[in-house]
């Protein structure tokens, strides 16, 4: 009973790094219909401009600095390569564009910091705390904590501030809330703004507890991704229960079935709702009027 | 009188001339990742291969003509390591070849050399097939040599620590889902079998994975008492930080990667104490240790060199070379060849003094006995053991079977 649920602990805490990446992609998908697909890098740079800063300054004071570099980094993404693809209303030109920024992200990263895994100094204590003998790294509190907090300030200022009802307004239809006067392609750029600094806040947050370096987003990019699909790409809800679900299966079969079969479990469910609920377990079916 | 002075000297220049053109360098070829996650381990390499064709250069080169190294990349990756050995062979023209870091690498692209008839001296890649690619009778020559402990002899180091040294007797192995992870599992499980044990647990984990607690968790639940591994530096690292955060710490023995900078950085406090075996040993206990940590720190201006092993296994490889092109007088392969198997006079190297260190049948240039423990201690890797603080034992030559 202790193992499992010992295995729940570190499957939450792993889940809720996918969920909040996976969070990342839906702010985009949201207002635009496009996804960043250079997510996983644009975590990735959070985390090395952070452990950049971290030499100069304090953890927390960091925070702030590393959030505006991941809107302006954002911003770059959208410019460069999703307002092109929309502006030519091309269907997938923004795929190509964002994978082929994160190339180039993940290349200029391996020069200013080299290829290798870096250590992430943890701000907090790195001795577990213990619970009825099931054990937790103070950073993985931290991690939840912050997943939840950044998913709910994000929530709020959409349902209460004026510019949040700009971005509902812009996801909901885009051409009505154009009509009514709302600059959409602004909006676009603030969702590019925010996914990338939820995703750089994420990178940050997981480092201490992940190795850090210019590979470290492409497997974390990836199944956040699957989290996006399986949790549904317009429900926030969504990711949560869908990290939760991908990050408890991991560990939970590779105690009880194999641990190379560890993936497995998490993309037979990616299957599964592809097949039966395509817009994943919480997300609103879409009816294409034709 | 005069005239045929001058003619005399004229002629005299234009022989000196000659014979500088003559005496053109001899090409070889060194090859290993450079860039990348085993950056560490090939550049170490390939700066001692540089430190000691400099100082063969600086005594006169061999027969009389310049070493000229041609360095490639192969970043590790397989077909980028057949394209640089193709382009080595065809284009460089090297009349032989120093390197593969990455046991995948080797596998894949060495099979140019064998078939250039061009010897080749794997000085990292360990995987216990290597040397045994190209046998007698499909091949009644193998061009594949090597300066590496293979998984053989370290597996067997790995199980001697835990089962003999420290009595334990369940044990967990824990590799990497790659060739080199899986093929050295195999070697563990049979160097266990060897002394009657079975692993009470074996758990895979993939590159870049994050957390361990299932791998972990299997293993204290089976109770297991070290962790043997398999695996490479930043996963290894995320092993002993995953044993610190479930409050279970066993002691953890491994393969050499475990001496790798991006382990020892990355694990911090955690990593202490982790052994593994290694051929070298950054500490000056041998005049020719002492000369060569000195001269690498000063050249390339560290104080800890990334990869000591690779360093000192790169170094030693070009003087077992210089050393057969020499007795050979030829730079022709099939006689580098038949010099590197019967070396008449020793060589003196970083990790040993090779004294026939091969024969036809066997390409191997490291024994068990030329490999120590060592152990990880406040962030550099140290002698396990005391007693070969004292410097490398007496070496036999191989029996010739």
């Amino acid at each position: 009973m202790q193992i499992f649920a010992q295995l729940i602990v570190s499957g939450i805490s792993l889940g809720m790094i996918y969920a909040v990446i996976a969070f990342g992609y839906q702010l985009t998908f949201a207002t635009s219909r496009t996804l960043n697909f250079g997510q996983g890098e644009a975590l990735m740079l959070g985390a090395l401009v952070g452990l950049t800063l971290v030499g100069h300054m304090n953890y927390w004071l960091m925070i702030p600095l590393v959030l505006i570099f991941g809107a302006l980094q954002g911003v770059v993404v959208e410019r460069v390569a999703v307002r092109p693809a929309l502006k030519n209303k091309s269907e997938f030109g923004w795929i190509m564009g964002t994978i082929a920024l994160a190339t180039i992200f993940k290349n200029v990263a391996e020069n200013i910091w080299g290829r290798d895994d870096l250590k992430f100094p943890s701000p907090l204590p790195e001795s577990p705390l213990t619970f009825h003998g099931i054990h937790v790294l103070p950073m993985e509190i931290v991690v939840v904590i912050g997943a939840l907090g950044m998913m709910l300030a994000v929530e709020i200022f959409n349902r209460k501030s004026i510019y949040g009802k700009a971005v509902v307004a812009t996801s909901n239809d885009r051409d009505a809330a154009g009509l009514m006067g709302i600059n959409t392609r602004m909006v676009i750029t603030f969702s590019y703004a925010l996914s990338s600094m939820t995703a750089a806040f994420a990178g940050v947050l997981i480092a201490p507890l992940t190795l850090t370096g210019a590979t470290m987003g492409v497997v974390l990019g990836l199944k956040a991704f699957s989290v996006a699909i399986i949790g549904g790409l317009n429900s926030g809800m969504g990711v949560i229960v869908g990290g939760l679900l991908l990050g408890i299966a991991e560990t939970t079969t590779g105690f009880y079935l194999s641990t190379g079969y560890k993936d497995v479990p998490g993309l037979v469910l990616l299957l599964l709702v592809l097949a039966i609920k395509p817009a994943g377990l919480f997300g609103k079916t879409v009816i294409n009027k034709v | 009188m005069k005239n045929s002075l001058k003619t005399l000297v004229a002629a005299l220049a234009l022989c000196a001339s000659s014979a500088t053109i003559a005496a053109e360098p001899i090409k070889i070829g060194v090859s290993g990742p450079f860039t990348g996650g085993s950056a560490p381990m090939g550049v170490s390499m390939r700066d001692g291969v540089k430190l000691a064709a400099a100082e063969i250069n600086r005594s006169g080169g061999i027969l009389g003509r310049q070493i000229e190294l041609i360095e490639r990349d192969d970043q590790a990756d397989n077909s980028r390591g057949i394209q640089v050995t193709q382009e080595l062979i065809n284009r460089e023209h090297v009349v032989a070849a120093l390197g593969f870091i990455n046991t995948g690498v080797s596998l894949a692209a060495q099979r140019f050399y064998q078939e250039a008839k061009i010897p080749v001296i794997n000085n990292v890649a360990t995987g216990s097939i290597v040397t045994k690619q190209f046998l007698p009778p499909q091949y009644p020559d193998n061009y594949v040599f090597r300066t590496s402990a293979n998984d053989t002899i370290q597996s067997a180091m790995i199980v001697n620590d835990a089962i003999v040294k420290r009595k334990f007797t369940k044990v967990a192995i824990l590799a990497d889902s790659t060739n080199y992870g899986q093929l050295g599992r195999e070697d563990l499980e049979k160097a266990l079998a060897a002394k009657g044990i079975k692993p009470v647990a074996e758990e895979k984990f993939n590159i870049k994975d994050v957390d361990m607690t299932a791998q972990l968790l299997k293993a204290k639940a089976a109770g297991a008492q070290a962790i043997l591994t398999y695996g490479i530096g930043p996963e290894l690292a995320q092993i002993a930080n995953g044993m610190e955060k479930l409050g279970w710490k066993v002691p953890m023995i491994g393969s050499w990667t475990l001496s790798m900078g991006n382990f020892i950085d990355n694990a911090g406090k955690n990593g202490e104490g982790a052994r593994m075996p290694q051929t070298f040993i950054q500490e000056p206990n041998t005049p020719k240790r002492k000369a060569f940590i000195t001269a690498y720190q000063q050249a390339y201006k560290v104080d800890r060199i990334p990869s000591p092993v690779s360093a000192a296994q790169g170094y030693d490889s070009m003087y077992l070379l210089a050393a057969a092109i020499k007795q050979a007088g030829s730079t022709d392969g099939p006689k580098i060849r038949q010099a590197l198997e019967n070396l008449r006079t020793p060589v003196v190297g970083v990790v040993t003094t090779y004294n026939h260190p091969y024969t036809h049948d066997n390409h191997e240039a490291i024994t068990m006995n030329m490999t120590v423990m060592g152990e990880v201690k406040d962030g550099r890797v140290v002698y396990a053991d005391e007693a070969d603080l004292a410097g490398p034992k007496q070496v036999k030559p191989h029996s010739k079977k």
